[in-house]
């Protein structure tokens, strides 16, 4: 079992997430995280960055949807 | 609504970790807000004194059951036995009864009798007869998670396997012969009420990742469906299923089973603990919020399984039904599901009603796995249908597995797939439920426009009417061709299967066997259309409504499109209903 430390830098691949699979990246001595499925490599800041690209596609991910509007949606 | 709260010791599980105090502080959550909870509990974890202690507490002082949890198969004359293991279901049927007998005893040593509840991922046929022959005690389950396989296999790197798609979403009786297939009554039942594990969205576990959008804070943020700890999805999930009631006679079922790692750094997750714990206690307060108000009752699993055997005795069980409206890409979609002990089917209204996943039960498939079956460890039950996995209407080349209606007029033919309507109601009707689309309103290139408005009729014995209304200009001076269509196929994942045995019949006037020829064949006013598919042992047919038809077909495909064509063609003149039923048969009786 990974330790609390090892979980806290692990970080999920942006480009293979866009495609709905989790793959864990490896980071190297220069702090850059890489995927070992696919070519993408960035710093954290890049990742995040992405993270939020992939978002863009909920449009209603802060949308409150009661019971009352659901029945009208 | 009721609502069940699981929460799992694993203390031996997860031993370099804060694990056991973060369940105890999920534990202290539940009680704050006056509510009860069902502890599961692992076999390593029955001969941990301290958490003995603690469960017991909780069960006296808050009316927490105590139920088994096979998730972990380790311990003392386990770790022998399952070698590494963990889902039961997966072993031989030998193991399964050894490892079973194990555990069950144990309990018994410990608490005195079988526990009544018992949870896993999933349960397949034999490793459910096996627990009920040990222990006739218990009656209810958490016995399989909605829709995971494939996308989950695939998103999990290829390391989950996990595999029991085309199961109910919500409680059922599982039948003896398969655990995923709804028993049709008692002799058929395998004894216990099962329930999922966590209540999934059922728009998108149908398009997508079905462990993402589930009843579990933590899996939503693995989803990305949050914005840091602020997150209504989780909310918005749980009125889409209070909304159920109004269409299944009042009644609605929810439960939440976060395991305390989700709760901690986690791999599936960028970001601090902080955050899933926060969403996690939103969501159970929201729940307590609702019980305050009266509309939401919460239950310990055994509680909650001997109120649906009694609000739903097996010989009275009514179809149930899900209005499932997308609410994350904000697209609009709507989806109607329903099931009964015959079959499971899905409308996708975006597609003008088309069916996107149809599971043929009343073909009585029996279904286990483990390395002595040829099923191994695939414990879904098969589609005819699936219009994700199997391409589904045409983009760049065929279609694949689907219906529609098509329309031609003047040589020009359009789908009504492309044609987005929603839901507008279901209604109960006897035993036949009726979805009703909004109208679509189909244009071709010389300006005529039909307008066309689908009600699709489910009774509980296998058969389906799609009614379409069809309305014309009142000085159209030409024939329309209104096909209805199915395109079918078999199997339990993307591949497709061999379709060798399958014999296509039109009218009992011609048969022909499926030789990947590629062929069609037609009869004049032919009144049906059937595929006769011996692996999945049933019929699947189209037969009109005692209407005269243009004709009725039939396709065999070929090795590039492995699919049958059925057809039923009509030609109208003027405005009229035209309706076809979608008949589902046992090859046996």
């Amino acid at each position: 079992m990974a330790s609390a430390d090892k979980l806290k830098k692990i970080m999920r691949c942006p480009v293979c997430f866009g495609r709905d699979i989790d793959v864990l990246m490896c980071h190297d001595e220069n702090a850059k995280h890489y995927c070992i499925k696919c070519g993408f490599n960035g710093e954290e800041s890049e990742v995040r960055a992405m993270y939020l690209d992939i978002k863009k596609k909920f449009h209603w991910i802060s949308k409150r949807i009661t019971l009352e509007e659901q029945l009208n949606l | 609504m009721y609502f069940n709260i699981i929460h799992r010791t694993a203390v031996a599980e997860l031993a370099d970790g804060p694990y056991y105090e973060i369940y105890k502080r999920q534990q202290d959550l539940a009680h704050s807000l006056g509510m009860k909870t069902t502890i599961a509990i692992q076999y390593s974890d029955l001969f941990d004194e301290t958490v003995l202690r603690d469960a017991r507490a909780y069960q006296a002082e808050f009316g927490d059951e105590l139920a088994l949890s096979l998730h972990r198969l380790a311990g003392p004359g386990l770790d022998e036995l399952a070698s590494g293991l963990n889902p039961i279901w997966l072993f031989d049927v030998l193991k399964k009864r050894q490892i079973l007998s194990l555990i069950l005893n144990k309990w018994k040593d410990v608490f005195g009798s079988y526990p009544k509840g018992v949870t896993s991922y999933h349960f397949d046929s034999s490793s459910l007869n096996i627990l009920k022959e040990i222990a006739p005690e218990v009656e209810t389950v958490i016995g399989g998670c909605f829709e995971e396989g494939v996308r989950v296999f695939h998103g999990c790197n290829h390391s989950w396997y996990l595999f029991n798609e085309g199961m109910p979403w919500g409680p059922w009786y599982p039948s003896k012969g398969h655990s995923l297939r709804p028993a049709k009554n008692e002799t058929d039942a395998a004894g216990v009420v099962a329930l999922p594990h966590l209540c999934r969205d059922m728009s998108l576990s149908y398009e997508g990742r079905n462990d993402f959008w589930a009843s579990h804070p933590p899996n939503v943020i693995r989803g990305m469906g949050n914005d840091a700890s602020f997150c209504p999805y989780d909310l918005n999930l749980i009125d889409q299923y209070r909304m159920q009631e109004k269409f299944n006679n009042n009644e609605s079922y929810y439960n939440t089973f976060v395991n305390s790692s989700w709760l901690d750094w986690n791999h599936n997750s960028e970001y601090p603990p902080e955050v899933s714990w926060t969403l996690y206690e939103k969501m159970l307060a929201y729940c307590s919020e609702l019980k305050s108000k009266g509309e939401l009752t919460d239950m310990t699993i055994s509680e909650y399984g001997a109120h649906y055997r009694k609000q739903n005795p097996i010989q009275y069980k009514k179809p149930d039904v899900y209005w499932a409206k997308e609410m994350l890409y904000g697209s609009g979609k709507h989806y109607f599901w329903y099931i009964d002990s015959t079959r499971r089917m899905l409308f996708d209204t975006t597609q003008g009603g088309s069916i996107g996943d149809l599971r043929p039960y009343i073909g009585e498939l029996d279904g286990s796995t483990g390395p002595d079956t040829p099923n191994r460890e695939i414990g879904t039950f098969p589609y005819l249908i699936q219009s994700q996995y199997r391409t589904g209407a045409a983009h760049h080349y065929e279609d694949g597995a689907r219906t529609t209606l098509l329309l031609t007029h003047k040589g020009e033919t359009v789908d009504l797939c492309h044609y987005p309507t929603k839901g507008v109601d279901i209604i109960r009707d006897g035993g036949c439920v009726i979805f009703k689309l909004t109208p679509a309103t189909v244009s071709f290139n010389d300006g005529l426009t039909v307008k066309v408005t689908t009600s699709i009729h489910c009774y509980d014995d296998g058969q389906t009417k799609f009614e379409r209304a069809i309305e014309l200009p009142s000085d159209y001076n030409s024939e329309l061709l209104v096909t209805e269509y199915l395109k079918g196929c078999y199997g339990k994942t993307e591949y497709a299967e061999d379709m060798h045995a399958i014999s296509l019949n039109i009218d009992n006037k011609i048969e022909h066997n499926f030789d990947y020829s590629g062929q069609e064949f037609s009869v004049s006013q032919g009144q049906t259309a059937s595929a006769i598919v011996p692996q999945l042992n049933i019929t699947v047919g189209l037969k009109t409504d005692n209407t005269v038809s243009e004709s009725s077909s039939a396709r065999v495909g070929h090795l590039f499109s492995p699919y049958y064509t059925l057809k039923i063609n009509y030609k109208i003149s003027k405005t009229r209903s035209v309706s076809t039923w979608l008949q589902l048969t046992n090859l046996k009786k």
